[in-house]
């Protein structure tokens, strides 16, 4: 209980962990967009290279980046394994590589399977490395404020978005503790969570459910009363406490972004105009 | 300016609108005085009208159907119907308030930046807001903690932070509702060493809700609610000594109070103000040497 | 202002050492209720931010007496009290009710949990039927008990609480603060537990508040004989009410004993930075200021009393004098 920690923030002292959370944001974007860019065995290679780059960077253990990935495992497992019967190589000369009964395996799908792979891995451990490892939630919020700000021009309420968020975090941790003071209250009171027919399950949860909401919408009323007495009164002429600022170290590692993801549209033109190695 | 109070309040009744429709009195024709550094204590019962009486001065109720008599805060007629808001904001700036749960009035993740909320609505700029924030959290003791997440304080940790929220606001006027009620003695006691501090050393006016007898006896100026009226109000010494109209009120004496009054009544005349065990014992034993 | 004393069993013998950590009340006169053997409880075993919450307690608590448990916020006593109905599980040690471990069968946990009634921190939080009746009775009805028996157990444990039996078909969001911890109690109460815990009974309450809950469970104690154990950070409600004290102090028992034990040893309590009850300062401060005070008062009533003895035996003893 006392462990919990929000989001799987891992702190540490890297050039990750110190860039500006815009830089970041913008970072992560550029990442999967480069991902989906990537056509050819040499441009996968580049996206693993650059992954484990990452990660050196990052200065967070390999056992806890992979950690995310283990969730997905199921799901990459499944569309690799689609890829890899159901491709159907149509070109000319294509000789399967098995035929057997209603199994025709093609060279085409298990290449296809593979780049699946490395570009749904290179796209879970980079964003996470960009954001939700490397930065805290509340610098993610103040980053999409920030950046969503000329959206407040086509009256999009940027404000109390990030307000919402903002209260959210701060709340997930308390409500989590009250949940688990009025598991234990009513489990004093003879209530059994983990016995009986789905429907006593779901039943049984009406006690906890119901003064979880009373106490939430007690605690929303005191503390908009409490925001009122400190003056909130929207977003209008606010100031902040911290500002975000970039740094040179931001610059440059968006431009080794950008850098990335022209290295790998080159990959592409060039792989197709000479034929290198497979192509997507 | 020495002569008018900070807070004038006159035949002030409010009454919440009930269920039908119906008014149900909270607070009775009270009127009272407040003036500019006073440090007073509000006693009452729970459901005694005093934080109605407190969310009044900072006009955080919404529904002014029942509310009658006058309220003045610096000048500033409260219940005035065509206030501005720049009015409604200074008026909030000038009187901070804390509240009883400590964790539903801290609104950031990072100790600092909640201390930032209410300057940065006031749309403080840096540096000053900077400079403000650090002040404050040094004012309650809390500096090294400027990093850290609330939830994970102590209550009287978190308390003393929402304190330091309302301070980086630069009051002149601090209300505490019953701010002491959930915290165990040590909490209370840091919560209580800080609202004194403020008063003696940052000039505060301090208006602080309780039913805490010990609370009361640390004050200047002690005044009690009950079930709506002003039953009485005075330093902590004479308004201890109306036992009775305190236990009506459902109040307790302090202990040491207690037993001095009982022992006068006894025919063994123990004097002075007697509001904590040093001063009980001190006229006990001044009573008997003369023996 | 009079203060209703009730009628105290004297305790038998009184662990006197001290140095010892986990002292053990000693009452050779009835078997314990409950007993704590050699407990460790630690939060986050096994990761690098381990904390040893309970460290060797040992303990007995007496069938039929009011116990108090002071401490500090941290000291251990919240856990030591999920212990006892088996909502938190040792890591070493054993928790005995009756003589019989209470994780024996692990499976039917559940039973010792209407066996030792657990009324947690601000148990108003805990309220959700739709009436005060309902909510008082879901106790009774997890058991499995008939109608008739839930209704008349309701009923009684309302008395007991001080809930009104007005209050009873009204819902328990629309009551005041204090009627909704009153309908809290009940609801355990009504369980009819050997033993009934209560952490913090009246935390946050106004004066009126607190004596209308101290009562109810007093009266509840002497009249029904079930074990109850109170923790409290308030040392004048405890001496006021307590038959015998456990104080805890960072994991460990410092010390326990019945109330004169313990509030006769009002320096140790302040030296862990415990408050004492203002009458045992006052009577402390006395003493140090040469007036013979007597060890062990720690009520109102009964500072009053001595004090008004010692005067009129000092006057007596000048005006024989003079004669």
């Amino acid at each position: 209980m006392k462990g919990f920690a929000f989001g799987q923030y891992y702190p540490a002292n890297s050039v990750l962990h110190r860039m500006d959370p815009r830089a970041k944001v913008i970072c992560a974007v550029a990442y999967i967009v480069a991902s989906f860019l990537c056509k050819n065995t040499f441009s996968f290679v580049l996206l693993i290279l650059s992954t484990i780059a990452l990660i050196l960077l990052s200065r967070i253990p390999m056992k806890v980046v992979l950690r995310s990935v283990r969730a997905l495992i199921f799901i990459m497992a499944f569309t690799a394994v689609l890829n890899i019967f159901w491709i159907v190589d149509t070109s000319e000369g294509a000789v399967p590589l098995v035929d057997f009964y209603f199994i025709t395996i093609y060279a085409k799908g298990i290449y296809h399977a593979a780049f699946i792979l490395i570009r749904i891995l290179a796209m879970v451990i980079g964003t996470g490395l960009f954001l939700t490892y490397t930065t805290t939630p509340i610098a993610l919020t103040d980053a999409l404020e920030s950046l969503l700000r000329p959206l407040t021009a086509i009256k999009v309420p940027v404000h109390a978005f990030s307000m919402m968020m903002t209260i959210a975090l701060r709340f997930i941790p308390t409500i989590m503790e009250e949940t688990e003071k009025i598991m234990s209250a009513q489990k004093a009171r003879g209530a059994d969570f983990t016995t009986g027919s789905l429907g006593r399950r779901a039943k049984a949860l009406i006690p906890i459910i119901v003064p979880l909401f009373a106490s939430a919408f007690r605690r929303a009323d005191e503390l908009a009363t409490a925001m009122e007495c400190r003056c909130y009164h929207g977003g209008e002429g606010r100031t902040k406490l911290r500002i975000l600022r970039y740094h040179v170290r931001d610059f440059v590692a968006m431009f080794f972004v950008a850098l990335f993801i022209g290295g790998i549209v080159a990959i592409n033109i060039f792989g197709r105009k000479y034929g290198w190695l497979y192509t997507m | 300016m020495e002569n008018t109070p900070f807070i004038h309040i006159e035949n002030l009744s409010y009454s919440y609108v009930g269920e039908d429709g119906q008014p149900i009195p909270v607070l009775k024709n009270l009127s009272l005085d407040i003036r500019e550094g006073e440090y007073v204590v509000i006693l009452g019962h729970n459901g005694s009208g005093k934080s109605t009486l407190a969310k009044l001065l900072n006009m955080v109720l919404d529904d002014y159907t029942f509310a009658e008599g006058k309220i003045t805060v610096d000048g500033l007629d409260v219940m005035s119907p065509d206030l501005t808001d720049g009015d409604v904001l200074n008026l909030r700036k000038n009187v901070g308030m804390v509240f009883q749960n400590p964790d539903n009035q801290l609104v950031a993740t990072v100790v600092e930046e909640d201390v930032a909320f209410g300057p940065e609505n006031l749309g403080i700029p840096q540096p000053e807001l900077r400079t403000r924030v650090d002040e404050a959290l040094a004012t309650v003791g809390m500096s090294a903690y400027a990093r850290h997440e609330p939830h994970r304080l102590s209550g009287g940790q978190k308390q003393r932070v929402a304190i330091a929220g309302i301070i980086a606001m630069k009051p002149r006027c601090m209300i505490f509702d019953e701010s002491t009620a959930m915290l165990d003695p040590v909490g209370r006691k840091e919560v209580l060493e800080t609202i004194e501090k403020l008063n003696r050393d940052e000039g505060i006016t301090v208006i602080s809700i309780t039913h805490y007898m010990d609370e009361a006896a640390r004050a200047d100026r002690v005044i009690v609610l009950s079930d709506g009226h002003l039953m009485l109000d005075g330093t902590p010494g004479e308004v201890f000594t109306h036992s009775d109209t305190l236990r009506k009120a459902g109040l307790d004496l302090p202990q040491c109070t207690a037993v001095s009054q009982y022992l006068t009544t006894q025919g063994i005349p123990v004097c002075g103000e007697i509001n904590t065990p040093k001063q009980c014992a001190e006229a006990i034993l001044n009573a008997w040497g003369r023996i | 202002m009079k203060k209703n004393k009730a009628p105290r069993p004297s305790s038998g013998e009184i662990g006197t050492d001290t140095a010892v950590a986990s002292a053990v009340i000693m009452n050779q006169a009835d078997h314990p209720k409950l007993r704590l053997e050699n407990i460790n409880y630690y939060y986050g075993k096994g990761t690098p931010f381990e904390v040893k919450a309970l460290d060797g307690i040992s303990l007995d608590i007496h069938a039929g007496k009011l116990t108090g448990i002071i401490g500090h916020t941290g000291s251990g006593k919240s856990t030591l009290v999920q212990l006892l109905n088996g909502l938190a599980r040792p890591g070493e040690g054993r928790v005995l009710l009756d003589g019989e471990d209470i994780w024996a069968r692990p499976k039917e946990i559940g039973k010792i949990r209407y066996r030792v009634g657990l009324v947690m921190q601000y148990p108003e939080y805990q309220l959700f039927e739709e009436t005060v009746f309902a909510d008082i009775a879901y106790g009774p009805r997890n058991m499995g008990l008939s109608e008739e028996e839930i209704k008349e157990r309701v009923y009684k444990a309302a008395a007991f609480a001080g809930v009104g039996i007005d209050l009873l078909e009204k819902s328990p969001f629309d009551l005041s603060g204090g009627q909704k911890r009153r309908v809290a109690i009940a609801g355990i109460m009504a369980m009819e537990p050997e033993v009934l815990v209560l952490d913090e009974p009246a935390a946050g309450l106004d004066p009126q508040g607190r004596h209308t809950i101290f009562q109810g469970i007093l009266e509840y104690n002497r009249t029904t004989g079930c074990t109850v154990l109170i923790v409290s950070h308030s040392m004048e409600d405890m001496a006021q009410y307590c038959d015998d004290v456990v104080v805890m102090a960072h994991a460990k028992i410092l010390m326990a004993g019945d109330r004169d034990y313990v509030f006769g040893r009002a320096d140790e309590l302040e030296a862990v930075g415990l408050d004492i009850p203002q009458v045992t300062k006052l009577c402390q401060l006395l003493r140090r200021g040469g007036m013979p005070m007597p060890a062990g008062l720690y009520t109102v009533d009964a500072a009053q009393e001595t004090l008004v003895r010692l005067f009129s035996e000092a006057k007596g003893k000048k005006g024989g004098g003079r004669s």
